[in-house]
């Protein structure tokens, strides 16, 4: 019974993760319509950063994560605009495009930090939280609630703000939001902004807890991106129970299955887009009449 | 404008006719033998690594050990006054690559190979290598190198079954522990690592309490970190590379386990210590034929020269390179850079003693049969005396 | 005056093609001929992944994965089962065909970015169980996979397995252009363009998108079979993702429309990368950023390149007529027309959209061989109406019945079939497909089944093809449309577009022709051989139905008309007295003191 509980309190912590990785994902499709392949990638590059400023440059880890998020959101800011011109023309190009972007980024880590990992230390060294016998660690615990705190930012920023009704008005018609006098191309590189820097946050979190490698956006993006699915792509609650979802089902299945868990896990996966592809919230459609 | 098709024509049928031998009989393969023209022509060594992906880092470790070798008997004159040109290809961890890398290092006069460390992509070459006669000693441990049957292979160190037997009947008939964890990945090196540390338990009479199995890449352990630690071990064996390993210690230890952990080479590793964090890993068992840079003297020499060479101390893969290396030397200077079977008979003539032991090689290419137990105590590994 | 056709020069290309083939292996040594085997079985899969991604539009990022199936089912048969290499090799490619329709099965619930996760995903899936499984080696791999027999020839030679690959890859790019060119490659172009015309062309959806994954699995497969074959030695290194995402650069980079330019990005990239292996993040970094400046600037690829060169020299599509006059003999051959009575018939039909009720309760008789006419305000339902009845929507209630059967709940396939063709509001031609593609999708009436021909009848399909070839040549001509029969749509004006949308609609041979808003941006002499050409259809046989604001045109066209009003029929009957009823006027003015107005006295009819 232990370990039924350590089991799932560690893929809590790790469905944080997961829920903030599918964040970006929703919030870019929401507002753009596009499914973006190089957010594992940017993911990467985030952690690399906030793990180079808390190393390298000894920084505390409270400022390497937010400085991390700024520098992937400017990179996020770069693809948006390069990628401009297929907006709203061709949704295959543009996820062959996004592909392309994560293809340069992750080829870029390497060139930077070669292909060699680094371990992170963990940021917080308080006494792990003993519950019955499950260890809760005192990082997973921050990690859940920098998570929360970031899902409730972005909540806010989409509804209380003017941009950020500005970036809904475009999910829902970008034609009509061009007639308002909204800038599309400015909301739609704020979201993709967005997008990233959560994908930063996502990976610097992640890294005391894994290992920073040129691929470990791979795994964490494609897991996120079925979190995202699953709970309902474009979604905010969506994007957190299917985060948490799959941070809970990847736990056990790696205890069940071990070396099948991922090919379990996609199997599953497919099963359930085809059943019902608009995930358990529903698809915040995008208007592309 | 029909004349201009007839003269087209009539080309392609001239250079038809001339062709009509099969293609590739003319290739410049050199079937061994006696060296080419010329006593002043560098020896041409290829050295096979993966430079990127996961791997990479062993693949700079074990070019820097090559490499110092090299450099050392270049200094001293190289072979019959011939300096030894080594280049370096990368074979991306990626077998397919590797035997591509096989006929290119023939093709373009390589007369020896040293890698891969990884023994999958050589397995791959080993066949392309024997027909290309390029004898080649790699630092791969897996026991299927063993099946090959070319005379042309050949280990810089023992086999896994060596690392994880002495690893054994240390843990089992020398400290007396009965509950064994195992917990290893399921690329190549990890899959051997689990047969043959499973035989050896057997061997000796006993089953582990719990075998658990990660997929490579994966960088969280703690689903099976948890269900092992239901079945309280008091050791547990790891079979995975350097930073997983070194993960598995961080990420078991946040799960209140205080079992002992014991390895094979990884674990004797600047990275594994970094990754798991030093602190937990003291009392880590290590098997490893190269206990650390001050075991000997000459381990000790070979560290010094290194760190002045590279800046960074050495490890176990390069000291492992670099004794492969010296054997290759060494059977270079006694056949005075003869090429193909006869180097390779060379090579297995070779008795040389390095930092890793003395090299005697039998007829599946294995030199070294023993290694040493050390146990990690804040970063450093002493040896215990048996 | 010279004996060189097109067509012979082409030969003579391809003779020379294939003299310089043969001759190539004498200049390489044993490391580049290995690299060229190499590139040829990458351009062997790049062209199944052309056909499924370029001609047929699914997102297929599982192509690397048949690939695998394809090798690792040759070397688990021959070697653990010491089955011989031909014969494992066959069973490897029905392996690879059913890894195709598993993978393809997602693509009948899911498009585009889905469809590329999902794929991807089983990728993952496909990898994950290579690496595990005990009878594939796991992370090791598998060796000592025999040399396949081939008439004593020595095929452990690279020299001489590159003949074997040679072959076998001019046979599929034979085969693929063959599939391409002919009757199902151009619905699988159409389908990618605009599925719901396609459909509504007699295109069976769901099979065709499969018989691209099919497609790609065959070609997966041979290339696998090859690749076991040649290297002896498979490790699942040699499928992972990044190998997947090269081979997508490939096709993107080569130009996913074209075969050849995807054989050429394949060849190119394996190159590259053997030039760059040393340097292989740099080289990651080059074909990344080459894939985004293609994808932004040039989407068709290096072969979109050549092909719009091709296109923009050869401007003179634009014959010297331009438009011609419509030719009513342009309908000889239309079916026999159907027993005079009730063609269709709509009963009660409901159709509600979550809350929003745009049919209620619609009840129209549809004579044959009359011209009905169904107007109404905006919104009224008439497109939805023409939408039901097509079996783009199934009704929430009611029926229709054609011929007196129930087509309320077929698939718009089904109802092309059956004869009912319609045209769309907002034009839906088959933008990269020429005129005469477009009208020759349409007239094709073969059903899905058909397609088994390619396989064991080819010689069929290529008549077959020729004959229709033949058919769209004339319909074409007599729609005046003979000038721009190379022409893709977006080049023609707009009333020319509209026409064309009539000819292919008629090339299907209905007997119910729905006509949505076929006058809309019409001037008036347009629209007067609009009128010519609606009244030479109904002429021939073929029932109109005519969606139209255009009132003049209503009344001078039509027999009947019908009013919808918020989804009801507020009135039916002669255009004369349907434009004197006060509901009608009420519901087009409104409320206003304007329909207290007396109605104009007198209608200027033309006789019909």
């Amino acid at each position: 019974m232990q370990s039924f509980f350590q089991t799932l309190t560690s893929g809590l912590s790790f469905g944080a993760v997961y829920a903030l990785v599918a964040l970006g994902f929703s919030l870019v499709y929401r507002t753009m319509g596009l499914v973006n392949f190089a957010h594992g990638a940017v993911l990467t590059i985030g952690a690399y950063v906030a793990s180079t400023f808390y190393l390298s440059a000894r920084l505390p880890f409270a400022v390497a994560v937010p400085a991390a998020m700024a520098v992937t959101g400017a990179i996020g800011l770069v693809i948006e605009r390069v990628l401009r011109p297929l907006e709203n023309k061709d949704f295959d190009l543009m996820l062959i495009g996004t592909i392309g972007a994560g293809t340069v980024l992750e080829a870029a880590a390497i060139l930077i930090w070669t292909s060699a990992g680094r371990g992170v230390p963990s940021p917080v060294s308080a006494a792990p939280l003993i519950v019955g016998g499950v260890r809760i660690g005192a990082y997973n615990l921050a990690v859940v609630g920098i998570a929360a705190v970031a899902v409730g930012g972005l909540t806010v920023f989409l509804q209380r703000t003017k941009r950020g009704a500005a970036m809904q008005a475009v999910a829902m018609d970008h034609e009509a939001a061009t007639a308002v006098g909204i800038h599309v191309g400015r909301s739609n590189a704020l979201a993709f902004a967005i997008g990233a820097g959560l994908a930063a946050l996502a990976g610097s979190l992640a890294s005391p807890l894994l290992y920073v490698s040129p691929t470990m956006g791979d795994s964490l993006g494609i897991q996120g991106f079925a979190a995202a699915i699953l709970g309902g792509f474009g979604s905010i609650p969506g994007a957190i129970v299917g985060g948490l979802g799959i941070g809970v089902i990847g736990s056990f299945a790696a205890q069940w299955f071990q070396g099948y868990s991922d090919l379990v896990t996609f199997v599953v996966f497919t099963v359930l887009v085809m059943i019902r592809p608009t995930g358990i919230f529903g698809e915040q459609t995008v208007n592309r009449a | 404008m029909i004349r201009r098709y007839r003269v087209i024509g009539c080309a392609a049928l001239v250079l038809l006719v001339a062709a009509c031998s099969a293609p590739g009989s003319s290739s410049d393969s050199t079937a061994g033998g006696s060296p080419a023209s010329g006593s002043t022509a560098p020896v041409k060594i290829a050295v096979v690594d993966a430079q990127s992906g996961s791997s990479s880092d062993l693949g700079q470790f074990e070019y820097r050990g090559v490499k110092l070798a090299v450099d050392q008997a270049n200094a001293a004159g190289g072979v019959d006054g011939r300096k030894i040109s080594l280049s370096l290809f990368d074979d991306q961890g990626d077998p397919t690559v590797g035997t591509e890398l096989a006929r290119k290092i023939a093709s373009e006069g390589y007369i020896a190979m040293l890698g891969t460390a990884e023994s999958a992509v050589t397995l791959a070459m080993a066949p392309i290598l024997e027909s290309e006669h390029i004898p080649n000693i790699t630092s791969g441990q897996s026991t299927k190198l063993l099946a090959v049957g070319s005379p042309y292979l050949f280990l810089n160190g023992p086999t896994g079954l060596t690392y994880d037997s002495t690893l054994a009947k240390y843990v089992v008939t020398t400290k007396g522990y009965k509950k064994i964890a195992m917990l290893t990945n399921n690329d190549s090196y990890g899959a051997g690592e689990e047969s043959a540390f499973s035989t050896s338990l057997k061997s000796l009479g006993l089953t582990p309490v719990a075998t658990k199995v990660v997929p490579a890449g994966q960088t969280n352990m703690t689903p099976e970190l948890t269900a092992i630690r239901g079945a309280n071990p008091q050791v547990l064996f790891i079979g995975a590379e350097e930073a997983q390993s070194g993960l598995i210690v961080k990420q078991a230890r946040a799960l209140g386990m205080n079992v002992v952990i014991a390895e094979g080479a990884p674990a004797g590793t600047p990275l594994f210590l970094s990754t798991a964090g030093v602190a937990d890993t003291n009392g880590t068992i290590v098997s490893s034929p190269y206990l650390g840079n001050g075991v000997s003297s000459a381990a000790q020499a070979f560290a010094a020269a290194y760190t002045s060479a590279y800046g960074t101390a050495p490890e176990l893969h390069g000291a492992k390179a670099y004794d492969g290396a010296e054997v290759m030397i060494a059977a270079l200077k006694a056949c005075h850079a003869c090429t193909g079977l006869a180097l390779a008979n060379a090579i297995r003539a070779v008795h040389y003693t390095g930092l890793l032991g003395t090299f005697q090689f039998n007829n599946q290419g294995v030199g070294i049969f023993a290694t040493a137990i050390g146990i990690l105590n804040d970063g450093k590994i002493t040896p215990v005396s048996n | 005056m010279s004996i060189v056709t097109p067509f012979r020069a082409r030969l003579l290309g391809l003779a020379a093609l294939a003299v310089l083939a043969w001759l190539l292996p004498y200049r390489l040594n044993i490391y580049w001929i290995s690299v060229t085997d190499t590139a040829l079985l990458f351009a062997l899969l790049a062209v199944g992944m052309g056909l499924v991604m370029g001609t047929a539009g699914q997102v297929n990022l599982a192509q690397i994965a048949f690939f695998g199936v394809g090798a690792y089912a040759t070397g688990i048969l021959t070697t653990h089962e010491g089955l011989g290499f031909w014969t494992a090799a066959l069973a490897a490619l029905g392996f690879a065909i059913a890894a195709g329709l598993v993978v393809g099965l997602p693509a009948l619930r899911v498009q585009s970015h889905y469809l590329g996760i999902v794929t991807l995903g089983l990728a993952v899936a496909f990898l994950d169980w290579v690496t595990n499984a005990p009878v594939t080696g796991g992370d090791s791999g598998l060796g000592g996979i025999p040399v396949p027999p081939l008439f004593g020839i020595d095929l452990s030679s690279q020299y001489l397995y590159y003949y074997l690959e040679v072959v076998v890859l001019a046979a599929g790019l034979a085969f693929g252009y063959f599939v391409v060119r002919t009757p199902l490659g151009r619905r699988m172009r159409a389908m990618r363009d605009d599925s719901l015309a396609a459909g509504a062309a007699g295109t069976e959806i769901g099979v065709l998108r499969m018989i691209a994954f099919l497609l790609a699995g065959v070609y997966g497969g041979m290339a696998g079979v090859l690749y076991a074959g040649q290297i002896h030695y498979i490790a699942p290194e040699s499928f992972s993702i990044a190998d997947m995402f090269l081979l997508l650069a490939m096709v993107i980079i080569g130009g996913r429309r074209s075969l050849a330019g995807c054989v050429l990005g394949a060849v190119g990239l394996i190159i590259a990368q053997q030039e760059l292996v040393n340097l292989a993040a740099d080289a990651q970094l080059g074909y990344g950023l080459v894939v985004v400046a293609v994808v932004v600037f040039t989407p068709t690829g290096l072969a979109g390149i050549s092909a719009r060169l091709h296109r923009r020299r050869a401007r003179g599509f634009a014959g010297p007529g331009g438009l011609e006059p419509f030719q009513p003999s342009a309908l000889d051959g239309a079916p026999v027309p159907a027993a005079s009575g009730t063609l269709l018939e709509v009963s009660g039909l409901v159709m509600r959209f979550r809350g929003l009720t745009a049919l209620d309760g619609v009840s129209i008789e549809v004579r044959t061989g009359e011209i009905l006419g169904v107007v109404g305000p905006n919104g009224s339902g008439k497109t939805t109406l023409f939408n039901v009845i097509s079996g783009l929507y199934r009704p929430s209630g009611g029926s229709v019945r054609f011929c007196g059967r129930e087509i309320s709940a077929m698939r718009p396939y089904r109802v092309s079939q059956l004869g009912i063709a319609r045209t769309f509001q907002h034009l839906r031609l088959f933008r990269n497909l020429t005129v005469l593609d477009n009208v020759l999708v349409w007239m094709d009436r073969t059903r899905s089944g058909w397609s088994w021909r390619y396989v064991c009848w080819p010689w069929g399909v290529w008549r077959y093809d020729r004959a229709l070839q033949d058919r769209a040549w004339a319909l074409v001509r007599g729609f005046g449309l003979a000038s721009f029969v190379s022409a893709l749509p977006g080049e023609l004006p707009y009333g020319t577009q509209r026409r064309l949308e009539i000819a292919r609609a008629m090339a299907s041979s209905p007997s119910l022709l729905l006509l949505d808003e076929p006058a809309a941006g019409l001037n008036a002499d347009e629209q007067r051989q609009l009128a010519e050409i609606v009244r030479a259809i109904r002429d021939s046989g073929v029932t109109v139905v005519l969606i139209e604001h255009n009132m003049g045109l209503v009344m001078s066209l039509c027999e009947r008309v019908v009013v919808l009003d918020s989804g009801m029929v507020i009135a039916s009957g002669a255009p004369g007295e349907v434009a004197r009823d006060p509901t009608v006027l009420e519901a087009y003015l409104g409320r206003t003191p304007l329909s207290g107005l007396p109605a104009p006295q007198r209608e200027p009819t033309e006789a019909s």
